[in-house]
């Protein structure tokens, strides 16, 4: 709406290049950068879909556009908007070759969820009953309905899962009518022996000289550290079988394998062994009374823990769709558990653009970076205040002033 | 600590874990709390201010107060002082929230709540000190409610005010349509009016049948209830009942005439904005109105205009947005529900959503973040259920001759990073987060020697009615089965 305004603007007065003109400013009591800095009283200025000044002291005229705080558009690296059966190939337990991104709906109301709800970047992922779902894609939630336009990253990383999920539903053919799922694995066990045995396959076919098949090059490429491996793995259990996983790798000489765990609830019980194998670590939504899945307790000071002990942690909903389980809220009860603002707000933008490598472009307010803001009616990550406006490649889509 | 003795622990842990929490009971009932802020909501926040306390209430509050020399004096230089929260109305903390029976007012929630359940525990972590006991909305009429305090191993000691009210419901019980659920709710009026024309018949005829019937159930015709008569100055009039003394009435019947009295509170569901106009329908021709307090589903914002044309308080959902679907469009609309009532001068009240998550605090933390004021928002959580329970002079707020219902709060009592350190009630120290070990295991994890946290089946926060549960354990099967 800004954007058309500010054309008609340029118009209005003849400018000959309206690009140049083609200017939106937002005002705030405090903008939080990402980089440790808060800018009071500032305005960030955005030209052509991009931040090109971020200055303090501004006072805003009546008409202006002037929220409580701005921060960075949040990045939800374990997000929902294609979900369910449509992300999971049931051909094959490990299918490294399928992409997420065929499987996305550029019209779901979800996308208009995540955007008022401050969220701008999504990584969407098959979803977890196969061992090896594929490859992930990291989207804005908002522009074209074009894959080419709207991916930050494509196959951003490479897919997979721990614990009981995969064999969830699975059961042997015997004894009954074979269907759907008279599949393996059927046990936490045989989702381990999936994963070492597609890895260790690929990685001595390739020792052997033989052509690597598509599936054997998607794993290669993992082992190659062309792309981090993101793994499901809600218990402490499932976090040392994935940690035990990649060292493994490592010291068979098949490659080093950059581990980001999602969903990693229990992480918290042994953050020496995530900082041992540098790991980084997507935690789901804090559960009511800590009680996770796959058995795993939460505690309320998972984040504040990580962070303490210098391992990356990025917020996630998990898909969630209740407000309290977005990431706003997350980053407010990660503050609850004990993390400061600032930490609570790298939790939600620049840590996650690190991991899977997007923080040239998203993930902090710096002159130059992708126009991708949440605006907020107060301090942010509190619970007297909101996500009241969000603004993606410069395009004001939540209306403060409407909200 | 061994396994065994660990087995035991949780076997008998709520016991225990109150016990933890073992009221500290000040000498002589004097106490004096200290506290760097004191928010009373009767007034100005006071900073460095004192209160005193005598036998479980407030007798002196400021800071320029006389403390009594032999009071127990708890200093708290650092926290802010609150009044305990109250929770206008909860189904839980009991044995099942609903009866099989469509009419049942002659039932007495005190019978189901169970002092130890979880709901009570984490109410009270959650600075709740006053919380009103009913039945849910799955009734025509239920049961007459209980007001307790989140303390104590007997409804008994729990007490705050029985008799607090009975709840009917315009939604549907389940299984009825909204025809036969309005009918039922009058037909249970109309059934009433028969019974007690048949009382006055059979007292015209000269029969004493009520009169034995009423021995016959074991009441006694004491000196005060005999010479009560039934119907006196009520608007609802049943020709020549004035000559049955009220202990005749059959205690089946009683509850539901003391209510077209207007001697009881009634708390009346309503699931859809239609079932507004059957409540204050129902209300109105039984002369309870007056006392009517409606208990809205979200959806009910519509039905505002009505409400506030009537004058009637509500008490609103824990979900405070309602989100609708155009069934054409397919447009999402939200609608911050408090946000409507405030704006029509309706008096409302805040529910949880849970006694952990959502609670009191954090529901009128976030009306704040939707626009209300933290004064409107504080008093949707204190004040104005304190009122609606016909307790405005004992709870809500902190003042000399009110009960002395204290929280301690670590910051902002609406701050994310604000804790409960510590809840007075009626004058005694009943919580203190640093001996809470339920607490530490949420917060951090931290849990006794060679144990796992316990299963999700073992452990039931809020048991719900076994009734229904079943049927939203399949809807949740289904789902797997989907997303599978």
């Amino acid at each position: 709406m800004l954007q058309i305004a500010g054309a008609l603007c340029a118009i209005a007065l003849g400018t000959p290049e309206p690009a140049a003109a083609e200017s939106t400013v937002i005002f705030a009591d405090a903008i939080y950068t990402s980089n440790g800095d808060v800018i009071e009283n500032g305005a960030v200025t955005i030209v052509d879909g991009k931040i090109s000044a971020i200055t303090p002291g501004k006072t805003p005229g009546d008409d202006d556009v002037h929220v409580g705080a701005i921060t960075a558009g949040m990045i939800d690296l374990s997000a929902r908007v294609v979900r369910g059966l449509d992300t999971v190939e049931q051909t094959n337990e490990v299918t490294p070759q399928m992409r997420v991104e065929h499987a996305i709906d550029w019209f779901d109301a979800e996308w208009g969820r995540q955007r008022k709800s401050g969220v701008t970047t999504v990584l969407l992922s098959p979803q977890d009953q196969n061992v090896i779902g594929g490859l992930s894609v990291a989207v804005k939630t908002a522009g074209s309905p074009e894959l080419e336009e709207r991916a930050v990253k494509r196959d951003a990383c490479l897919r997979g899962a721990m614990g009981q999920q995969p064999s969830s539903g699975n059961h042997s053919a015997w004894g009954r009518p074979t269907d759907f799922f008279s599949r393996r694995p059927t046990t936490r066990m045989g989702v381990e022996w999936e994963w070492r045995k597609a890895f260790f396959d690929a990685a001595q076919a390739r020792a052997a000289g033989t052509e690597a098949t598509p599936d054997a090059q998607g794993l290669l490429d993992v082992l190659d550290g062309k792309r981090p491996l993101f793994i499901q793995a809600w218990a402490t259990q499932d976090i040392r079988t994935a940690v035990f996983f990649k060292e493994e790798m490592a010291s068979e000489g098949f490659g080093e394998v950059t581990l980001i765990l999602d969903a990693a609830a229990e992480a918290w019980r042994e953050p020496e062994l995530l900082v041992r194998s540098k790991a980084a670590v997507v935690l789901p939504p804090l559960p009511d009374y800590g009680r996770a899945e796959d058995g795993a307790f939460m505690a309320l000071s998972t984040a504040k823990k990580l962070v303490d002990a210098g391992v990356p942690v990025a917020l996630s909903s998990h898909g969630a769709k209740a407000d309290r389980d977005r990431l706003a809220m997350q980053g407010a009860l990660a503050r609850r558990g004990g993390l400061s603002l600032e930490e609570a707000l790298e939790a939600v933008t620049i840590t996650p653009a690190k991991m899977i490598g997007i923080d040239d472009r998203v993930g902090s307010v710096e002159v130059g970076k992708d126009a991708d803001l949440a605006l907020w009616n107060g301090e942010p990550f509190q619970a007297t205040s909101r996500v009241v406006g969000t603004v993606i490649d410069g395009v004001l889509l939540v209306d403060p002033q409407q909200n | 600590m061994n396994m065994h003795c660990f087995q035991s622990i949780r076997r008998t842990g709520a016991v225990l874990a109150l016990a933890a929490f073992a009221p500290f009971v000040a000498a002589d009932g004097k106490l004096v709390i200290k506290a760097g802020k004191v928010i009373t909501l009767a007034g100005e926040p006071i900073e460095n201010g004192t209160i005193v306390v005598e036998n479980g209430r407030i007798t002196a509050i400021g800071t320029d107060v006389q403390a009594p020399w032999d009071a127990e004096v708890l200093e708290y230089p650092g926290l802010v002082a609150f009044p305990g929260f109250v929770e206008a109305i909860t189904n839980y903390g009991m044995d099942r929230s609903n009866e099989n029976v469509d009419v049942a007012p002659f039932l007495d929630v005190r019978d189901s709540i169970d002092p130890v359940n979880f709901y009570f525990e984490n109410s009270l972590r959650a600075g709740v000190t006053t919380l009103n006991v009913q039945h849910a909305a799955n009734c025509v009429i239920g049961a007459n409610g209980h007001i307790v305090k989140p303390i104590g191993m007997t409804v008994e000691e729990m007490s705050v005010k029985p008799g607090a009210g009975l709840v009917l419901s315009a939604a549907p019980k389940g299984g009825k349509s909204a025809a036969t659920q309005a009918q039922a709710l009058r037909g249970a009026f109309g059934e009433l009016r028969d019974y007690l024309e048949d009382v006055v018949q059979e007292k015209k005829d000269g029969k004493d049948y009520a009169r034995r019937e009423a021995l016959y159930q074991g009441r006694e015709p004491d000196e005060e209830t005999s010479k009560g008569r039934a119907m006196e100055g009520s608007a609802w009039k049943v020709e020549g009942l004035e000559l049955v003394p009220r202990w005749e009435i059959d205690e089946k019947q009683a509850p539901l005439l003391k209510l077209v009295e207007g001697k009881t509170p009634a708390f009346f569901y309503c699931g859809s904005p239609k079932d507004v106009s059957v409540a204050i329908e129902v209300a109105e021709k039984n002369g309870f109105l007056a006392r009517t307090t409606l208990v809205l589903d979200p959806s009910c914002w519509k039905a505002a205009d009505v409400i506030a044309e009537r004058g009637l308080p509500v008490i609103l959902d824990s979900t405070l947005v309602h989100i609708e679907t155009d069934p054409v469009t397919g447009e999402e609309i939200e609608t911050f529900v408090p946000g409507v009532f405030a704006e029509k001068g309706v008096r409302f009240a805040l529910r949880s959503e849970t006694a952990l998550n959502q609670s009191l605090w954090f529901q009128a933390a976030r009306c704040v973040g939707y626009g209300l004021t933290r004064e409107q928002a504080l008093a949707a959580v204190t004040t104005t259920p304190a009122e609606l329970l016909g307790l405005g002079t004992r709870v809500g707020s902190l003042a000399a001759g009110k009960d002395a219902n204290v929280v301690l709060f670590s910051g902002d009592p609406l701050s994310v990073t604000s804790k409960v350190e510590y809840v007075v009630i009626e004058g005694n120290l009943v919580y203190d987060r640093s001996t809470d070990v339920r607490m530490r295991h949420v917060e951090t994890g931290e849990q006794p020697e060679n144990t796992a946290p316990a299963d999700e089946a073992e452990f039931d926060p809020h048991p719900e009615d076994k009734g229904t549960g079943e049927e939203n354990g399949d809807e949740e099967e289904a789902e797997e089965e989907e997303s599978n």
